[in-house]
């Protein structure tokens, strides 16, 4: 059962990790544009 | 350039001609089509020997040398026009359509006279049980047709490309897929007896939709 | 703004509901997971290619390169879902039945539209000139969208007269729970909109680059 949770957490972190990523990417875009 | 050549069959027939005596002139490109086309062959007869009933595997190779002759040999039907210039000229006396048309109909030719030389060849080399003559020679030709159409349409492409014979063969397969797939499919099937209606049909459909996608297509080929 | 938090949470949801939720398949146990990765992958694949061909039709027709950026920019895309769908079924399948690749119907349908792809950008890459590179990679992409159904009708023949047995039986579409096929559409939505926030970041970065182009060729300041 433990397993799976870490499989879970693993996901979400994975998402969540990329999700920054892409936020970041937008600010940057952002910045870029306005230049 | 506007392209407001001449659109008939006389244009796509003079093309047609052209294109026989040029190549007849040199025989340059057919020469080395059935050198590759032997080579391969020989190889392929070399390293596997005589297949007897593998109807399966037989079916393959012929498939893949016949392959593998159009994709080494087709690629330079647009090339050379552009090589030597003459392409601009083309298209001030005849519409892209009809050049690409009578270079299809070329193509064709300069396939079923590889084919002529190949097929038995093979045969001879490789055995295999006895043909169903019309579903093989119906398969044999509705391959080929659809051979010439999809690489009439990307050499045309490519020659407007850097990439030359490479970049031809990667981008013409995922499109000949289905058709080498129903083409090897019905072969076998023919060898052991089987109906090949469904192949018959999936060839001539997916031909006829090849055909006509590109007499949509080659207007916007040339547009400088 | 509000679209990413929600897509963030949508898809948070879905992970969380997938594992602790939805029942696993009696015959994959805990693989069945991957299935909520893997399908809206292939799926996302075809819903890009449908998209970067349908604005090679609409460059073809308007000549507006703005559809050349949403061709190019699709299949970009596309492919990098087509790898995951592909690397995840392979894993699958290592995982099910002992061996990565078996060219059995999906995964044959899989790798074509994977060469597609790599044929389409590798096209695109040896073109010299904007409206060049984007009418005959729009020529290109028109002929693969006739081509590419008859895999569909080819492809099991393929694979029958291989594996005249098959090693798996196709998942039988009756009995699977309707909780899994909720969780999966979850993530097929929260696929699709994270397709289409890449989408929108990479064309604004095409349009960014190109005004960059235009202004330095026509020698303006920026």
């Amino acid at each position: 059962m433990s397993g799976n949770l870490v499989v879970m957490g693993v996901a979400l972190l994975v998402w969540g990790l990329l999700f920054l990523f892409l936020v970041r990417l937008e600010r940057r875009m952002k910045e870029l544009e306005k230049r | 350039m506007p392209s407001n050549g001449s659109n008939s069959a006389a244009a796509v027939w003079a093309i047609l001609r052209k294109e026989c005596r040029s190549e007849w002139r040199t025989r340059y490109g057919l020469n080395a089509a059935l050198l590759f086309a032997v080579t391969t062959l020989t190889v392929v007869s070399f390293s596997v020997g005589r297949l007897g009933n593998r109807t399966d595997i037989l079916a393959a190779l012929l498939w893949i040398v016949l392959l593998f002759a159009a994709l080494a040999s087709l690629s330079h039907a647009f090339v050379r026009e552009v090589e030597g210039h003459t392409l601009t000229l083309l298209r001030l006396v005849a519409s892209p359509t009809s050049i690409a048309l009578g270079k299809l109909l070329f193509n064709l030719l300069f396939l079923l006279v590889l084919e002529v030389v190949t097929v038995p060849l093979f045969l001879m080399l490789m055995g295999g049980p006895p043909l169903s003559w019309g579903p093989f020679l119906g398969l044999l030709a509705l391959g080929s047709v659809a051979l010439a159409a999809s690489s009439t349409l990307v050499g045309a492409v490519i020659s407007q490309t850097r990439g030359r014979g490479a970049l031809f063969a990667g981008v013409s397969f995922p499109l000949l897929l289905p058709m080498l797939a129903a083409a090897v499919s019905g072969t076998r099937a023919q060898w052991q007896g089987d109906p090949v209606g469904a192949e018959v049909r999936i060839l001539a459909a997916y031909t006829a939709a090849v055909l006509a996608v590109s007499l949509l297509l080659y207007d916007h080929l040339w547009e400088d | 703004m509000i679209w990413r938090v929600l897509l963030l949470v949508w898809i948070a949801a879905a992970i969380v509901a997938g594992f602790a939720w939805a029942p696993l398949v009696p015959v994959l146990q805990e693989t069945t997971r991957v299935f909520y990765f893997h399908f809206p992958s292939a799926l996302v694949t075809v819903i890009a290619l449908a998209w970067s061909m349908l604005h090679s039709v609409l460059y073809l027709a308007r000549r507006d390169l703005r559809h050349d950026d949403h061709a190019a920019v699709a299949a970009e895309l596309g492919l990098l879902f087509c790898i995951g769908a592909a690397v995840s079924g392979s894993m699958w399948a290592k995982a099910m039945w002992g061996a990565y690749w078996n060219w059995d119907p999906r995964e044959t349908s899989i790798f074509f539209l994977l060469l597609i792809y790599g044929a389409y950008l590798a096209l695109r890459t040896s073109v010299e000139g904007v409206e060049r590179r984007a009418r005959l990679s729009a020529i290109y992409s028109v002929a693969a969208f006739v081509t590419v159904p008859f895999l569909i009708f080819v492809v099991p023949r393929i694979y029958d007269s291989l594996h005249p047995d098959p090693l798996f039986n196709q998942r039988g579409k009756a009995d699977i729970d309707p909780r899994i096929m909720l969780v999966a559409f979850a993530m097929v939505v929260g696929f699709t909109g994270l397709f289409a926030w890449l989408l929108s970041l990479r064309l604004r970065l095409a349009r960014v680059e190109r005004r960059r182009l235009e202004a330095r060729t026509t020698g303006s300041d920026l």
